[in-house]
């Protein structure tokens, strides 16, 4: 099908995620590039001489090759359009420290601003019903957008780091959405600053790629990809290696968006966004760094664009008559192969079973006469299970004991006298990974199994809900009847441990008293969707160990960004001591002065080794700073968590302002009562 | 009277020394007078203050290790590392360049003459001539050429020990702590100190005072830490609006390699102060370093509507009309310098050269020894060579050669003398003699064209086509669009793909 129509190397090795195309003199694409020596790399082969179309000659003087020193580790590259007065492309390069818009062709910094934590990701584009289009960084937990002025009009929190954001128009009102993913396995939405919709995935989002008409596609940190179209998931596989990009891009012509995967191993393939059929695949020799779309022979179309890590850069697009063979392949063929598929893994299914009774019958017939239990000793051996073998599931909650933690468990046994050998459970996020296997020792296997279960994550929490909201369901039914009834249910997390307490009196107050700021705020998200509630202002929420934790917070970031100042300050000054020497040092030497080159080249190493002492605390420091941010920014998530509508979105602003100047009590306050 | 309103009364009037020595005396009386020690404080910065904007200088380390520019290689007009090609201004073969690739200055600032080497050891043998003095960081830019005050030893210890002081009790008093500040960033150069106190000055005063902001932006800026001077400059301007502050914003973005960026700020500063002198200059250099000189002179007329006295705009200008052919109207500005009091070598220099190609000979020979006279070592090299041309232009080929001569015996690095030298010696006919000389000049300054030119023409005259044909690369290197190197080239490679 496709075929590359042009190939080159870069020479550079690129770091994967992290490539970009923009048009910074506003008519040519460039690709753009981090590679591995902290630099952006911008390749503008039509920047000098007018090429033939149809053909990208790598040139070997390298000029059209520029090199941006950013002097930070890079994590994120984007171009896009910033200032809608200006037709040219924008670089935004997102550090550990710093967001940094960058105008190419002018060479000059339009925004180099502190985006406070990690600038993980970066998109441009337009948000919501904001007049300019945003550069939006995500990372530590928080969502930023700067417009060209480097004013940030968007600021919100999300449940955990960021790893993937795409900008589309999720529910068809004109305006763009945000798709956020994060390690906390979540695909949210954000319309503006409220969640419009989250999906829970198995694995890190780490990549997304918005596709047409309100689908989008992504890929996980285990090797998933896969299709949603707004709630619903299309259709998504599982491969071994790591999708490193997703991209929508139309490669059979056919109106309709595939979905590119860049994979781990080199390998590219798009699939039918429909049914997730393969329909191109091609290799490079190495990792795919990013896929990316652009007009890179000046032929007026936009081609596909892949490069490797290793610099390779391959660029396809389909020829018209491919074009017109899949679209009549895409009309009835897909049909006529999609049922013949499914008749023959029916038909498999089928002759497996239909072995499996053969050799039940067999044995059968050669052990007749036998006692039954001689028949399921037998059994045991020959690995049979006889046909009228019924297994019984159960779950159950265990408060644990003293040896063990609370866990749910699920307790399996067998109606007759086979016994389990070893138990695959299979379902998606409750371990790590998809499936449990339990081997019960040798000596213990019996007919009855229980297997525990401790979900690291959220699912105890949701089930506990499910039967919260069973409850005030019937309650509410409840004072429907008898208005005069006050509610008083404890529950008990499973957790760690803490009582639920809810409470309802007669006139429609209703208090929920726990020491779990996020099981309550989980506990009110839920109550809401269930009672259909649009807004919720909760009247005091009252959590003096979380109050207590950001005070402490606040004093340690403080401490931290003090130390930090002043740590930056003493390397500054030895690195400045290190260039003299190195200066002193060097003219010894032109002076062949060697006596003199000794002392100083001694006096370097001795600050070199100060100065590594002082980085390697400064480091420790960051990730500290970091963590804190991060609680914090927890904190804040929780508190918002406690309210739902236009008051969640008040909470995370009030707070950000409160942080902005440094007040704790406020807030305190704001997380108390939702108003500043 | 009382002693002390005496030292306020030295101050006052400037006297800077007596004011010291007055509280030194006070102090030993009273220890814990803080009126007095801040008046000291004062006085004793006061003696070795230097407008650090105009003194600023990029040392040699920072020039050479540090990669603070973002694009390595920009787009021609946007960097002051990679100068356009000329839009409309002279050319190369009219108006000499210095070694960066850009034309001569009218005034010699910090950074006009030293161009950006590409090795530590050209960086390191360049300034061996003294003239050229790189400090080796910026740090230590200005306390090494005007020995810090540090450096001397004081009687009886010096005046404030700053590893014992307590610097958070007087960042919370603003009227201690700015002369305090000053002091410490000034006449100690003792820059993390300062800034220590800066930071716990800013904090003290809840980052409302846009004073300690520039300080703290200063105190980054010489430590090299330029991102976060130019948050600190910036947060500034949001406070307070101050033409020092755009100018320290501009050479942030200077540092950067991002000249329209400083434009851009200097604009904005322009806003808020139409027609400030200093901003303007600032622009006009900028133009300048971007090989815009048309409307870097632009700029420099503004300069003049406004101060009329502004002697880097009245040079500026008198040499742009110098090169571009109007050798007299560059003579009245010349002589408007001389007429507001500036009486050096190197003015009367200029005033002889455009009165010899203003044809006004009686002036010129009067004009040069009066040059003469006053030139100090390094500048008589300069008189001689122009004096050379003088002669040249007369057609007295021996005193030429003798004034080069002289010239060389002053400045054995002078470049543009070995070529001359070797020019009037090839019309002698002695060629290897001439030879010898252009070998010279081309390795003292690669960046002339002139010598490479000659060479090669030499060398194909002589036969030696191989020699001819590298060294004429070398002159279309530095200057590629010479009608006449490109014609010698074409020849030489016609030559050799007929063999």
């Amino acid at each position: 099908m496709a075929v590359p129509i042009f190939t080159f190397s870069l020479n550079q090795k690129l770091l994967p995620g992290r490539v970009t195309i923009g048009k910074y003199d506003g008519t040519h694409s460039c690709l753009t590039a981090a590679t591995t020596a902290d630099k952006v790399l911008v390749h503008s082969p039509h920047r000098h001489l007018g090429l033939a179309v149809g053909r990208v000659v790598p040139s070997d003087t390298n000029k059209e090759l520029a090199l941006l020193n950013i002097n930070q580790s890079v994590l994120s590259v984007c171009a896009g359009n910033l200032n809608v007065a200006e037709e040219r492309d924008v670089l935004v390069v997102g550090t550990p420290t710093n967001l940094l818009a960058y105008d190419v062709e002018n060479n000059t910094d339009i925004f180099y601003e502190e985006a406070g934590c990690i600038s993980a990701v970066v998109t441009i584009g337009k948000l919501g019903s904001l007049p300019n289009p945003l550069a939006i960084a995500g990372g530590n937990c928080s969502l930023q957008g700067f417009d060209y002025k480097g004013n940030d009009p968007f600021w919100t929190v999300t449940g955990d780091n960021v790893c993937s954001l795409a900008l589309m128009d999720f529910d068809h009102d004109g305006e763009n959405e945000l798709i956020v993913g994060s390690e906390d396995f979540e695909i949210r939405v954000f319309k503006e600053d409220n969640i419009i919709n989250e999906q829970t995935e198995t694995e890190t989002v780490t990549t997304l790629a918005a596709l047409g008409s309100s689908k989008f596609g992504y890929g996980l940190a285990n090797g998933t990809v896969g299709i949603y179209e707004k709630l619903q998931r299309l259709w998504r596989v599982k491969s071994k290696n790591r999708a490193v990009s997703v991209y929508g891009y139309d490669l059979n012509g056919d109106g309709v968006e595939e979905l590119i995967t860049g994979w781990s191993n080199g390998k590219i393939d798009a699939r039918s966004s429909r049914t997730g059929e393969v329909i191109f695949k091609d290799n490079l020799n190495h990792s795919i760094a990013g896929i990316v779309e652009g007009d890179y022979r000046l032929s007026g179309k936009n081609d596909l664009i892949c490069c490797s890590v290793e610099g390779e850069v391959r660029g396809y697009n389909l020829s018209r008559q491919v074009t017109m063979r899949s679209s009549i392949s895409a009309g009835s063929v897909t049909v006529e192969t999609d049922a013949i598929r499914d008749l023959f893994t029916k038909k498999q299914a089928l002759l497996l079973e239909l072995r499996n009774y053969e050799g039940n019958n067999q044995f059968s017939e050669i052990s007749a006469g036998d006692m039954g239990q001689q028949l399921a000793a037998a059994n045991q051996h020959v690995g049979i299970i006889p046909a009228q073998t019924r297994l019984q599931t159960g779950v159950a909650i265990n408060m644990g004991t003293e040896q063990k933690p609370p866990h749910v468990e699920i307790s399996l046994s067998t109606n007759n006298e086979t016994v389990i050998a070893a138990v695959m459970v299979f379902a998606e996020g409750i371990f790590e990974g998809e499936t449990h296997v339990l081997h019960p020792k040798p000596s213990e296997v019996s007919s009855r199994l229980d297997v525990a279960l401790y979900p690291p994550r959220d699912v105890p929490v949701d089930i506990h809900i499910k039967i919260a909201m069973w409850i005030n369901q019937n309650f509410l039914l409840l004072t429907d009847y008898e208005v005069e009834g006050d509610l008083n249910t404890t529950f008990l997390s499973l957790r760690d441990n803490v009582e639920v307490t809810l409470s309802m009196d007669s006139n429609g107050q209703m208090s929920v008293i726990t020491h779990n700021m996020a099981l309550a705020g989980d506990i009110i998200q839920s109550l809401a969707t269930f009672l259909n509630l649009q807004e919720l202002q909760v009247v005091t929420a009252n959590f003096p160990e979380e109050q207590e934790k950001i005070g402490e917070l606040l004093k340690n970031i403080s401490a931290l960004q003090d130390v930090r100042l002043r740590l930056g300050a003493e390397m500054a000054d030895h690195s400045g001591l290190i260039r003299s020497l190195v200066v002193r040092a060097e003219d010894a030497r032109l002076l062949d002065d060697m006596k003199s080159m000794r002392k100083w080249y001694l006096e370097l190493n001795d600050v070199n080794t100060d100065l590594i002492r002082g980085y390697n605390i400064r480091c420790k420091n960051h990730q500290e700073l970091l963590d804190a941010l991060k609680q914090l920014n927890v904190i804040i998530q929780k508190a918002a968590q406690l309210r739902v509508g236009k008051y969640k979105t008040s909470v995370v602003n009030l707070c950000r302002i409160a942080l902005k100047n440094n007040n704790l009590n406020s807030l305190v306050k704001i997380l108390k009562t939702g108003e500043a | 009277m009382d002693p002390f309103y005496a030292a306020l009364s030295f101050y006052r009037r400037l006297k800077y020394e007596e004011c010291a020595a007055v509280c030194t005396e006070l102090l030993e009386k009273s220890p814990y007078d803080q009126a007095v020690w801040t008046l000291k404080m004062k006085a004793v910065t006061e003696q070795v203050y230097v407008d650090d904007i105009e003194a600023e200088e990029e040392g040699i380390a920072e020039a050479l290790m540090d990669n603070d520019t973002m694009a390595q290689v920009a787009r021609p007009g946007t960097s002051l590392r990679t100068p356009s090609t000329e839009k409309g201004g002279p050319n190369q073969g009219l108006r000499p360049r210095t070694q960066t690739g850009r034309p001569l200055s009218g005034v010699v600032r910090p950074a006009t003459q030293s161009g950006r080497p590409g090795t530590m050891e050209q960086a390191l043998r360049t300034p061996r001539t003294a003239r050229t003095a790189r400090p080796v960081t910026s740090q230590s830019a200005r306390s090494v050429r005007l020995g810090t005050a540090s450096m001397l030893t004081e009687s009886g210890g010096p005046f404030i020990q700053l590893s014992r002081l307590n610097l958070g009790k007087y960042a919370a008093q603003g009227n201690i702590a700015k002369p305090l500040f000053e002091y410490i960033f000034y006449h100690e150069n003792d820059i993390r100190h300062a800034m220590e106190l800066a930071v716990q000055a800013t904090q003290a005063c809840q980052f409302k005072d846009w004073w300690w902001k520039v300080q703290l932006g200063k105190c980054y800026f010489t430590l090299g830490l330029i991102r976060d001077a130019e948050q600190q400059f910036r947060s500034a301007l949001k406070q307070n609006q101050k033409v020092e502050i755009f100018l320290r914003l501009a050479r942030v973005y200077i540092r950067l390699d991002q000249p329209l960026s400083a434009l851009d700020v200097c604009k904005t500063g322009l806003e808020y102060f139409p027609g400030e002198v200093t901003l303007t200059t600032e622009i006009a250099r900028l133009f300048e370093g971007l090989n815009n000189i048309p409307t870097s002179i632009k700029y420099y007329r503004d300069v003049l509507k406004e101060d009329s006295t502004h002697v880097e705009a009245i040079a500026c200008i008198g040499m742009q009309h110098f090169y571009t052919d109007q050798p007299e109207i560059s003579l009245r500005f010349y002589r408007r310098l001389l007429q507001m009091g500036i009486y050096n070598a190197e003015l009367f220099n200029n005033l002889g050269l455009c009165c010899f190609y203003a044809q006004q000979y009686d002036m010129t020979l009067t004009c040069f020894e009066q040059a003469l006279s006053l030139a100090s070592e390094e500048a008589v090299a300069d008189v001689w060579y122009n004096i050379a041309h003088v002669a040249i232009g007369v057609g007295d080929c021996n005193l030429a050669m003798q004034c080069l001569r002289l010239c060389l015996s002053a400045d054995s690095n002078h470049a543009s003398a070995y070529n001359n030298l070797g020019m009037l010696e090839m019309r002698l006919g002695h060629r290897d003699q001439a030879r010898a000389f252009f070998q010279a000049a081309g390795s003292l300054a690669p960046y002339l064209f002139e010598p490479h030119h000659n060479y090669a023409k030499l060398a194909e005259e002589m036969g030696d086509l191989q020699t001819s044909y590298i060294v004429i690369q070398k002159a279309l290197q530095a200057y590629p669009s010479h009608v006449s190197s490109q014609e010698l080239l074409q020849k030489l490679q016609k030559h050799f793909a007929f063999m």
